[in-house]
């Protein structure tokens, strides 16, 4: 190996640690191993150590070549899962003590399956991430204009302070109804309690909403800015070992983080919380990269794992933000790239409805333990992996290289006594059945999903990645009518390929209420323009600031702005990236507004524009960005059409369609750019099967992507 | 048989004359013969062909979710975007629905009774169906829940030929009644119960036409939320359509058309197997009732409209050993001179509301779970009325209450079947509605109505205790949104929003507990408010032993020295009500007035700026016996104050203690002892039931009862001689006995002169219900 080994790309799931290394010429390893929720950084190694291993090579000998390494853990999202986090003290309005423990009713069913979200009975609440005895009133009240309504009684934040220190807090969050508007009562509160604190003696953090995420909606800006306090910190130990990790086997580069907002920042950046939701935009970074590298401006991105499918859009090279998510089942400001998410994968359960006897995939799976076909896992519903193995897709002796071996006689039995019976089919035509059901369903919602931001799949390119992706991949795209349809060879380690495309970027957000009339004049188009570009300015700040305790001067910074733009009265908004870099004129205003009026006509419908009511822009956004080491696409000469005969593995029967037919199995690793592989026929790598079913064909490009094409 | 089974041709239908009408009427006609829908007693498509079967429904279902979610963004008003009250719902030709959308599915069948009502009367031939119209919908007379629900209705043509309808409603937040907000207080007749349309064709070419969008914005107050309200159904509606379009080009017309009634009798038949399997048959009888206080000085009505009445709402649910059923509410109390009316449709269409959220949580939802049950509404009752003045913008009031009995009694039925898990106390009566209008913090002309509302306790289950304020009967998924999104759209300043203690009932699993938010008029000019709830009765009872939730009531002071108590500092009356019985409030402020009443229900008041409004959400009714409560949950409810100290030593028999860290306990020892004797207690003052009946029969005799319940026992007695035969029987009473509103110290307009829609020239009223 003469190359580099300069990138590294992690995605630490929870269950399997996924590690991507590429050399300087764009040759890959992926690396797959436990994840070790107590300490993530064995987990890190070891999946270092097995994806090395593919090159004959040692941590030792790589950690000290690598430029850059980018991580993604759900490490803080299990410690607010399981409310493992820090004592936090919370201060708000007097008179609002009982909201953030109130929480907001739909918090007692975010994250359930369509049937339960109507079923009353299984709602229910999570502990708040503050006690109520932790929460303390201060009298103030600001307006929605931001005007003083009730001024700020010191006298009361004193106090509280004081409480806070006693109660031996860890943190301190301060969170006033409308702080982003105007965050003067905030921001002296915070002053107070740093002095109560200073005088205590002790040291606690304090964190004031409208220093981190000044954007509407007080439920969603309390519980970012609490998690700050309450996860982000205790996390940033585990950063540190890792860090630490990495340095013990000589490696020189700071590790980066993936954020929400599908840029990574630096371990040490102040708003760690946006680290919490990373692992699966892994997946859509690498989407927007690789077709960046090869000129693919619009992409479908799907991934199709144990427990869902993901879906995500790039258009014109860029993905969609979403501003209020939830995750964990809080409600929070984070902007966050945005998924649609169903609750069907390849361990999903299969049931047959004992009422209406319709056939139910999901939402609950079997997860890791696969499914009846593994003896050892104690699993004894049907999943989906089950009728992989029974139709021949996937080879019982080699599941996830031959660490699992699966039982085709078991899964037989258990989907003719729970499916195929009920239904009155053979088990053959159950297990195709349910493939072929999921397959619709996934296609349904990818349709649903793309039709529903205003494209059509004919303007754009399928992805298609995951473990279990490219099983699947030829039914969910079936007659949807995309251009191409690309598999890549390293579908399994995509989402940490994803993670180490990603940019160096912050991103920050602040709310905004600037409201013209369709009929105003240019003084007041002037006007709106200059506010916009004044809070422009103080986002880029910010992010030049973050940059400078990172090493990096402003004028290596790329500032991109945007803005959220609505009808005036409205209450969703849609986010734009500025046409212009700088306003500065009364016309700029029409430019905006245009931008805002093409992606809403696209959007909803043209008839659904209202521009006789005037223009909200409703919030200002600055990215920026530096340069810096992402991994090389491979780039291989071209084999010819035919694959070497070493690829072939043999044959298998592969049931399609009402029949059984034979086909053929490759060794993925071993095909060759340019070759061509017929259906019906079963590509496989360690940690991916590929099907290409009778009347399709994929060919391998010199990327080492197959396109997978219909041909009859 | 099979020839009767054949009898309906489910090809798509090329309109023109009565071609809609005799294709219903051969469904209904088939649908009654053979006991299936349709006639359908194969489901040829889903037999045959189940995996394309299900692929049509999950195509269908990821529709109309998903143009819901879609169109939703595109609204101006809270009460669509933020609460979510909105719903598209796909129908076949003859109106009965095929699918739904998530939201408020009460509209499955209200939208589906205005096409029914379109194709009953003739609108095939004038106005025309055509391909591109848009109809438009919010008449009460056909069966929809209040005005406020706008209805818009797209037909589906394939090629030239008619293959079905799509709905959309959303919850408009004025429509133009006597007084501003959706369901405001004050109409006592439709005339003033705002601005309604009947099934109007309002758009061709897929565009509204420019009269309709003129005259529509005059006869309202709030246009911009109305203009968007409406972009955002036809947009629903359209993408709908779309997908129907796709889908048939996929799958052939002859599956899609057949798909479209055997999916309506699949559903018939999922309702009966979960009858069978979630209940014990039998029969369950209960009772609701609610308060209606109009004889008051704060509800400004015409004089026949002040009388003091009550809501009756008796109910007999007969399930049989096959999974059938059929709801009775033979008994009820007549309509009246208030907004609380209700209609057949929203009546039985409403009880999906509730049995999807216990019985039927399922995707598959539509008109076959109508076509399942049997329902009697005797006309003339306020569920039913005979009348066609009657006004409906609040509805709501006797509808919720009087499906918190039946909820009661399925819950009954569940625990029978050992279903602990399922068993729902009741629920929170869903107010109080914080609604009225003037000129806003925009300086616009302005209506609102706080959809704070949509989170209220929930009724304790067999196992555990209700969720605190967490949804709506109406909506399992409502919420009360965020504090900054109600000030953007109301210039009203919260002041607090915290856990209403002691709101949840009590029980062995407590009722879930409500909250308040005191509200601070702000930057509003020419403002006025109103009350809208229960005030002086529960319209919720608690299960086996548990308690009813806590009434509502009112609080509002004007003329206040709040400005210049922040100017000086001075303390201000920030945070809980704590202790109704020990007004705190009071003691922080001067006010000119102070209103703090049962009176809940009242019409408009001017409220100027720094005038206080106290809005309550209703807690959930308990389950089991309160002093079998874990003493663990009473001291968690007293430290998080849900529930005040004297309450636990009362209602629980708690004997408890505060430490010196003010934290509370309960003494196990001490409370087991006090238990015992509260035991004791009750048997002493127990009596022989035969020997108080004597007592209260002796009552009964002397009429001696206040003019409320006369009032309304005299209007369900003229209702229903069989429940007055009942009545007569139970309480042994004589034969000529009887109870007549002449009798009464009240107005009795409606006793005796009634003229209902049907005698309209040229109307046919639409009965889906036995009378």
């Amino acid at each position: 190996m003469t190359s580099r080994i300069q990138v590294l790309g992690i995605d630490a799931g929870g269950t399997m640690t996924d590690t991507f290394f590429v050399d300087t010429d764009g040759n890959f390893v992926v690396g797959k191993a436990q994840s070790t929720p107590q300490d993530e950084s064995v987990g890190l190694v070891n999946s270092s150590v097995d994806a090395l291993a593919q090159w004959h090579l040692t941590v030792e000998d790589v950690f000290p070549q690598l430029v850059t390494a980018v991580y993604s853990g759900t490490a803080m999202l299990n410690r607010i899962v399981q409310r493992k986090g820090m004592r936090v003290g919370l201060i708000v309005n007097r008179g609002m003590e009982d909201f953030h423990r109130m929480g907001r009713s739909v918090q007692s069913y975010l994250g359930y399956s369509y049937e339960d979200r109507l079923h009353l009975n299984t709602h229910r609440y999570d502990p708040p991430l503050v006690p109520r005895e932790l929460t303390f009133g201060v009298t103030e009240r600001v307006d929605m204009f931001g005007q003083v309504v009730i001024p700020l009684r010191e006298q009361e934040a004193y106090e509280a302070a004081r409480q806070l220190v006693s109660h031996d807090v860890e943190g301190i969050v301060i969170s006033f109804l409308h702080a982003y508007k105007n965050p003067a009562h905030e921001r002296r509160v915070r002053d107070i309690v740093l002095e109560v604190v200073r005088a205590s003696g002790k040291n606690i953090p304090v964190f004031a909403s409208s220093d981190y995420y000044p954007v509407r909606k007080e439920s969603h800006r309390t519980n970012t800015t609490i998690l700050e306090a309450y996860a982000a910190e205790p996390s940033r130990k585990t950063l540190v070992r890792i860090n630490e990790r990495f340095k013990q086997y000589g490696a020189r580069f700071d590790l980066r983080v993936m954020a929400s907002h599908g840029g990574t920042i630096s371990w040490t950046a102040k708003e760690l919380a946006r680290t919490a939701v990373s692992g699966p935009i892994g997946g859509v970074i690498g989407t927007r990269y690789l077709g960046e590298q090869l000129g693919y401006r619009n992409i479908a991105a799907t991934d199709i794992g144990g427990t869902s499918f993901d879906m995500a859009l790039v258009v014109q090279g860029q993905f969609t933000i979403q501003h209020d998510p939830d995750m964990a089942r809080l409600v929070l400001s984070l902007p966050l790239v945005q998924m649609d998410s169903v609750g069907s994968g390849a361990g999903s359960y299969v049931r047959i409805d004992p009422y209406t006897r319709a056939i139910r995939i999901g939402p609950d799976s079997a997860g890791y333990r696969v499914g009846v076909c593994w003896r050892e896992s104690g699993v004894e519903t049907v999943t989906v992996s089950d009728c992989h193995v029974v139709l021949g897709y996937i080879n019982p002796d080699n599941f996830l290289g031959g660490q699992i071996r699966l039982d085709v006689e078991r899964a037989r039995a258990a989907i003719e006594e729970q499916i195929a019976r009920p239904l009155g089919l053979s088990v053959e035509e159950a297990a195709a059945g349910v493939i072929e059901l999921l397959d619709t369903r996934l296609r349904d919602h990818l349709r649903a999903m793309i039709s529903g931001k205003g494209y059509h799949p004919s303007e754009f390119v399928c992805f298609s990645y995951g473990g279990a992706g490219p099983v699947h991949t030829y039914g969910y795209t079936d007659g949807l009518g995309f251009q191409e349809i690309i598999v890549p060879a390293w579908a399994a380690g995509f989402s940490a390929f994803g993670c180490a495309a990603a940019e160096f970027e912050y991103r920050y957000d602040k709310s905004l209420d600037i409201n013209v009339a369709p009929d105003a004049d240019a003084a007041e188009r002037l006007e709106a323009v200059e506010e916009l570009q004044s809070a422009w300015m103080e986002l880029a700040e910010k992010v030049i600031e973050e940059f400078r305790l990172n090493g990096y001067a402003a004028d290596q910074v790329t500032l991109l702005p945007g803005y959220r733009m609505m009808y005036r009265g409205q209450l969703n908004d849609l986010e734009i990236e500025s046409p212009l870099g700088r306003l500065e004129t009364a016309e700029d205003w029409n430019v905006l507004t245009d931008a805002f009026e093409n992606t809403y006509a696209r959007v909803y419908a043209k008839a659904a524009r209202s521009p006789e009511l005037g223009f909200t822009i409703t919030g200002a956004i600055m990215r920026g960005l530096v340069d810096s080491v992402k991994p090389r696409i491979p780039e291989e000469a071209y084999g010819g059409i035919t694959p070497p005969p070493q690829a072939h593995r043999g044959q298998r029967p592969f049931y399609f369609r009402k029949g059984w037919v034979k086909a053929d199995v490759w060794d993925m690793d071993t095909l060759r750019a340019g070759n061509q592989i017929q259906g019906p026929a079963i590509i496989e790598a360690p940690a991916t099967t590929f099907v290409v079913p009778p009347g399709w064909v994929t060919t391998l490009d010199a990327h080492r992507l197959f396109h997978l094409k219909r041909v009859e | 048989m099979a020839k009767v089974a054949s009898g309906v041709d489910f090809r798509p239908l090329k309109l023109g004359g009565q071609v809609l009408k005799q294709h219903r009427d051969a469904v209904l006609h088939t649908s009654r013969e053979t006991g299936h829908y349709a006639g359908l007693i194969r489901m040829d498509l889903k037999e045959k062909e189940p995996i394309l079967y299900n692929k049509v429904f999950s195509r269908l279902r990821a529709g109309v979710v998903n143009a819901r979610e879609t169109a939703k963004r595109i609204a101006a008003s809270p009460i669509v975007e933020q609460e979510g009250e909105l719903c598209f719902t796909l129908y076949n030709p003859v109106g009965d629905s095929l699918m739904t959308s998530t939201g408020i599915i009460i509209h499955v069948g209200t939208m589906g009774a205005a096409i029914k009502y379109m194709i009953e009367n003739g609108w095939e031939e004038n106005p025309g169906i055509r391909p591109g119209d848009i109809f438009t919908n919010n008449d009460c007379l056909l069966g929809n829940v209040h005005p406020c629900d706008v209805h818009t209705i797209v037909p589906i043509f394939w090629e030239d030929q008619l293959v079905g309808w799509v709905g959309g409603v959303t919850h408009v937040i004025d429509t133009g009644a006597v007084g501003p907000g959706s369901m405001t207080m004050g109409p006592v007749q439709r005339f003033g119960d705002g601005y309604q349309v009947t099934c109007r064709k309002t758009g061709e070419n897929d565009r509204p036409l420019r009269d309709w969008i003129h005259e529509s914005q005059r006869s309202i107050r709030t246009t911009r939320y109305w203009l968007l309200d409406e972009r955002t159904r036809i947009a629903g509606c359209h993408m709908i359509r779309d997908l129907v379009l796709d889908l048939i080009a996929e799958v052939g017309i002859d599956r899609y058309m057949r798909f479209a009634y055997e999916v309506i009798e699949d559903g018939r038949r999922g309702l009966i197997r979960r009858i069978r399997s979630l209940t014990v048959p039998g029969t369950y009888r209960g009772v609701a009732f609610v308060d209606v206080g109009y004889a008051h000085p704060d509800v400004n009505v015409p004089p026949y409209a002040k009388v003091d009445t009550i809501m009756h709402a008796p109910h007999e649910v007969t399930i049989r050993p096959d999974g059938t059923w059929k709801l009775d509410f033979d008994g009820s109390s007549r309509w009246g001179w208030h907004s609380f009316n209700a209609q057949p449709v929203s009546f039985t269409s409403g009880i999906w509301v509730m049995m999807t959220q216990t019985l039927i949580p399922t995707e598959l939802i539509n008109d076959g779970a109508y076509y399942a049950t049997q329902f009697r509404l005797p006309k003339g009752t306020w569920q039913n009325p005979d009348d066609r003045r009657t006004a409906h913008s609040y509805s709501w009031h006797f509808l919720v209450s009087a499906w918190s009995a039946l909820w009661r009694s399925l819950s009954t039925a569940y625990f029978a079947r050992g279903y602990l898990e399922e068993v729902n106390a009741g629920n929170a009566n869903t107010s109080n509605w914080l609604q009225g209008g003037g000129f806003n913090q925009y300086n616009e002309i302005h209506a609102v109505n706080s959809f704070e509302a949509a989170s209220e306790g929930t009724g304790a289950t067999a196992v555990k205790d209700g969720l605190d304020h967490a949804a709506a009967i109406w909506n399992p998924e409502g919420d009360m949104g965020d504090m900054e999104i109600w000030e953007l759209a109301e210039p009203l300043i919260y002041l607090s929003r915290n856990v209403k203690a002691n709101s949840g009932g009590y029980g062995k699993y407590r009722g879930g507990c409500g909250y308040e938010t005191l509200r601070m008029v702000h930057n509003a000019k020419d403002w006025t408010m109103f009350f809208m709830g229960n005030g002086y009765m529960s319209s919720d009872w608690g299960l086996m032993g548990g308690y009813p939730a806590a009434t509502g009531y009112r609080f509002e002071a004007h003329g206040t020295d709040l400005k210049q108590r922040i100017e000086q500092g001075l303390p201000l009356p920030l945070g809980p009500d704590a202790d109704p019985d020990h007004p705190g409030y009071e003691q922080k402020m001067q006010a000119q007035s102070v209103r703090r009443d049962k009176q809940t229900m009242t019409t408009e008041t001017i409220f100027e700026n720094y005038d206080l409004y106290l809005n309550y959400l209703r807690g959930g009714p308990g389950f089991g016996d309160p002093i079998e409560r874990d003493p663990e949950k009473i001291e968690a409810d007293l430290n998080g104050n849900y529930l005040l100290p004297r309450y636990a030593e009362k209602v629980y028999g708690a004997v408890i203690y505060q430490d010196e860290e003010g934290r509370w306990h309960v003494d196990r020892e001490a409370t087991r002892e006090r238990r015992q004797a509260i035991r004791q207690e009750r048997i002493q003052k127990s009596r022989p039931t035969r020997e108080w009946m004597q007592e209260e029969r002796e009552r009964i005799l002397r009429k001696e009862a206040s003019v409320q319940v006369r009032h309304m026992f005299a209007t369900s007695f003229q209702l229903s001689p069989k429940f007055l035969e009942e009545f007569k029987r139970f309480w042994n009473l004589p034969e000529d006995w009887n109870l007549i509103e002449d009798e009464l110290e009240a107005a009795t307009f409606g006793a005796h002169h009634r003229m209902s829609v049907e005698q309209l020239p040229d109307v046919k009223r639409l009965v889906l219900v036995e009378e």
